[in-house]
């Protein structure tokens, strides 16, 4: 197996610009355009694993949180399309 | 954010605090060290001070125990907002630091982590806070006098000094191995954290053999001293670094190109602090034991055969849950070893549960600790187990403790594994 390697951790996949102000490194992990983050706060050095951890810790913890609290998780769109459905003509 | 002038090219270790230029050094009266800790951690304790939300504050072992408002990490930042205003010294605030284990829930459940941290490459760091204002603390004089003697021996004898008043050396540092004809150096090797080296000798003659029966090869260290985690936690980055460069430099002499760490406080000082001391240089390839093993049986090279009728739960070590994402190898361990009946408590739930064992807690504040422990176990005893399974050496021994008033035994993730291999271990649990 490979383990912790400071050369890899330090190198993150190439960036591809996804909008005009995010690009993205690993499959669906958004990150903010670089270029936006020099004026006023320096981004930290961010090893691979820890972008990772993050996004799957959020993924784990919306999961619990649907699992204790939601009795139905629906979409912010499908919601729209309801309130729009039921507005008068 | 602030609005404050940019910097033309911020230096590198003032992006690791996620700092750009502030123009303003916070002077104050404060000392150099203090001014230019002010101006790297002035972002992000404003960042922390304006967002206010304390989702942090009940993920926290240590509030959870103390309810006191000085000891979030809420406080921990609005602390360096008010020495940045020159409302507070370094010598006002110093002390409620040592309430923290370094456990890293506050961090992970902030939003400014959870849900933003990975976007903007900046996250909220108060573990790093925590050790960096401890460290501002020893480097202006002001000692915790529990820390500085434990640094102080663990300086003098090369070993953290966990057998009390029994001495730990050098010469005994691989006496948990006798009779086991481990050879020295190879291309990989077994780091053995203090604990484990000197105090729970069960646990390193567990790995040893498991890793034998797989067949993966791997020998010990020439001269292994304490990894510096310990110092580093604890405000001594002098210390800490000069015990890294030692272990670094015994692993270049023997040409030693991986390390297998079994402690997830170890893995933590190689893969944070070690990269922090030697940037680019630090070439070492680090291996977590416990995801080792998982690979090896999911490989088909090891097998656990013998049952273990234990009702079981498993405790997610800090380290490796919180800090590291690492959860899924122990439970894919357990699942791989007859008979056992497992009530499993999910890794999100956990981020509130510690032993309370990190970081020097138990040093200076022992009931504090004490109490973390009390509760992890209480939360154990709820699902009407009869073993604690752990994989933190450093949880073992306050969680054992915890675990006599309720009947609950506390085992190591290695042990269980060697015993269900059928392996007889040997070595002691306790000192
Ligand atoms: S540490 Fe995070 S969650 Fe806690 S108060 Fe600060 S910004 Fe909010
Ligand atoms: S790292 Fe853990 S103990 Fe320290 S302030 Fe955060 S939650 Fe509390």
């Amino acid at each position: 197996m490979t383990g912790y390697r400071y050369h890899e951790q330090h190198t993150p996949p190439p960036a591809r610009q996804v909008t005009d102000v995010a690009v993205e490194r690993f499959e669906h992990i958004f990150e903010v355009d670089p270029k936006l983050m020099t004026a006023h706060v320096a981004q930290q050095l961010f090893p691979n694993w820890d972008t990772l951890r993050i996004a799957a810790s959020r993924g784990d913890h919306l999961e619990w949180m649907h699992r204790h609290w939601a009795y139905q998780v629906i979409s912010a769109q499908e919601l729209l399309d309801e309130i729009e459905s039921e507005q008068p003509g | 954010m602030t609005d404050v002038p940019p910097r033309q090219s911020p230096a590198p270790e003032e992006q690791a605090g996620g700092a750009a230029d502030t123009g303003h050094n916070g002077g104050n009266g404060h000392s150099p060290v203090t001014v230019e800790f002010l101006s790297e951690w002035r972002n992000a304790a404003y960042n922390c001070y304006s967002s206010g939300h304390k989702f942090c504050r009940e993920v926290c072992p240590v509030m959870q125990v103390t309810r006191n408002e000085n000891h979030t990490p809420t406080a921990f930042h609005a602390n360096v907002v008010a020495m940045e205003q020159g409302e507070l010294t370094v010598e006002d605030v110093a002390e409620d630091y040592v309430n923290c284990t370094q456990c890293g829930a506050c961090e992970l459940r902030c939003p400014n982590t959870l849900f933003t941290g990975d976007f903007y490459r900046f996250r909220t760091r108060t573990v790093d806070l925590v050790k960096r204002m401890r460290a501002l603390a020893v480097d202006n004089g002001v000692h915790q006098p529990g820390y500085q003697r434990w640094n102080e021996l663990t300086d003098e004898r090369s070993h953290e000094p966990v057998l009390g008043d029994t001495p730990v050396s050098q010469e005994h540092v691989r006496d948990w191995a006798g009779g086991l004809d481990i050879p020295i150096g190879g291309e990989t090797v077994l780091f053995v954290d203090c604990e484990a080296a000197f105090y729970r000798t069960s646990l390193p003659r567990a790995v040893a053999q498991i890793l034998r029966r797989a067949g993966y090869e791997f020998g010990l260290m020439t001269e292994q001293w304490c990894c510096g985690g310990p110092a580093a936690e604890m405000g001594y980055r002098d210390q800490a670094r000069r015990f890294a460069e030692h272990n670094l430099a015994d692993w270049r002499a023997a040409g030693v190109r991986r390390v297998l760490v079994l402690d997830p406080h170890d893995y933590i000082t190689f893969t944070e602090d070690y990269p922090e001391f030697f940037g680019d240089d630090f070439d070492i390839e680090i291996v977590l034991v416990v995801e080792l093993l998982a690979q090896l049986i999911a490989e088909g090279r090891l097998t656990p055969t013998v049952p273990i009728e234990r009702t079981i739960t498993y405790h997610d070590p800090c380290r490796l849950n919180k800090r590291k994402g690492v959860w899924q190898e122990p439970r894919q361990i357990l699942g791989a070893i007859p008979g056992l009946t497992f009530h499993d408590v999910d890794r999100v739930t956990q981020w509130s549960y510690c032993s309370g064992a990190g970081a020097g807690l138990p040093i200076e504040r022992p009931e504090i600790a004490r109490k973390i422990s009390e509760n992890r176990m209480d939360e154990a005893a709820q699902l009407e187990v009869d073993t604690l399974v752990s994989a933190c050496p450093w949880s073992e021994r306050p969680l054992a403790e915890a675990g006599q008033d309720r009947a609950i035994d506390v085992v190591d993730i290695h042990e269980l594994l060697a015993e269900s291999l059928g392996i007889d271990v040997g070595g002691r649990t306790r000192a």
